[in-house]
């Protein structure tokens, strides 16, 4: 690879070769969540926290497989519904996964699973405050991100669609102008991703990266398509580096004019 | 005894039981989770000076597949 390919992303005060983060729920089994973890690249993998069993003991499984895939858990707050909930469940998250990162959710509307701003803004200010780096999944509001930046975010993951939809970027625009308007923040989109193409999508909207779950875990094939995305994301991003060109409302023929042959000689 | 609820289910038990001692009689493991009570996050270096109380909602919470 020559040395304008190389492309380290620094995020949250890491470093990684992947800009694609990936989710480690619905797959079929747990032997296909590892594999398919493995065969996208990802760096960065979220996990969450429920409820023990009685009698467990502290066995798990799970855990074993992502502690032995060597990869930086983003733990979430799924299923929180008010700032405390989430403010709480960071907290028990920070201690158990031993990281201060926590990709903040905070639920507003159950039938779209679509993100509470306001909670969202007041948890993420406690939780900076309390020494975490937030990374908050959020509507694609531009001042919803304006107000997340204001409160100490670097890195903000605006919604391309409802989580699990696989409905792709509803909305790229919104998405394109917080890019332009944060130029130095890193910017994910998560949630809403069906297709590498959509991955490709984001990418080549000047995205640092895409986070993911189900379009993968919900795949026939979970490991072949955790591979298509490692590809998607990198040719996005390529993409992106290399500079698309302009579009343009008349053809313009590819193959040279000069020295065209003989049938045109009788018009 | 006091009645407490344990991730989501009524339980009895003696009073005084400090955090450790609770996770320890019903067998939960700490070495992967974490403790709120009343839904307020108890940190491990607490668990010993932490007295349970009746009417106490405790969740114990452990690692999961999430998105």
């Amino acid at each position: 690879m020559n040395d304008k390919r190389k492309d380290k992303w620094k995020i949250e005060g890491k470093e990684f070769d992947s800009r694609l983060m990936i989710g480690s729920a619905l797959y079929p089994s747990p032997e296909i969540m590892k594999n398919t973890i493995q065969a996208s690249g990802a760096e960065i993998v979220t996990v969450a926290l429920r409820r023990q069993s009685e009698g467990d003991k502290g066995n798990n499984p799970f855990w074993d497989i992502i502690k032995e895939l060597g990869v930086t858990v983003l733990p979430n707050t799924a299923g929180c519904h008010t700032a405390k909930e989430a403010i709480t469940t960071a907290m028990m998250a920070r201690e158990v996964f031993d990281t201060n990162w926590i990709k903040l959710e905070v639920i507003g509307n159950q039938y779209n699973l679509q993100p509470d701003p306001f909670a969202l803004i007041e948890a993420t200010k406690v939780l900076i405050d309390e020494g975490f780096r937030v990374l908050p999944y959020m509507t694609d509001d531009l001042v919803l991100a304006q107000r997340l930046a204001d409160t100490g975010c670097t890195t903000l993951m605006p919604w391309g669609s409802p989580i699990g939809s696989g409905r792709g970027l509803m909305n790229p625009y919104t998405l394109k102008v917080i890019r332009k308007q944060f130029p130095d923040l890193q910017l994910i989109v998560d949630a809403g991703i069906g297709k590498p193409s959509d991955a490709i999508e984001a990418m080549e909207l000047g995205f640092d990266g895409v986070l993911l779950n189900s379009a993968v875990a919900l795949a026939q094939d979970p490991m072949m398509m955790g591979e298509a995305f490692k590809h998607a994301v990198y040719a996005g991003r390529l993409s992106y580096r290399a500079g698309v060109m302009q579009t343009r409302d008349m053809a313009s023929p590819s193959t040279p004019t000069v020295g065209t042959p003989f049938w045109h000689q009788f018009k | 005894m006091i009645t407490i609820s344990i991730n989501g289910e009524m339980k009895d038990i003696e009073e005084g039981l400090n955090i450790k001692e609770l996770l320890s009689k019903l067998d939960y493991g700490t070495t992967w989770g974490a403790v709120a009570i009343n839904a307020t996050f108890v940190s491990l270096k607490e668990y010993e000076t932490t007295i349970i109380k009746d009417r106490d909602t405790i969740d114990i919470l452990s690692p999961v597949q999430g998105g």
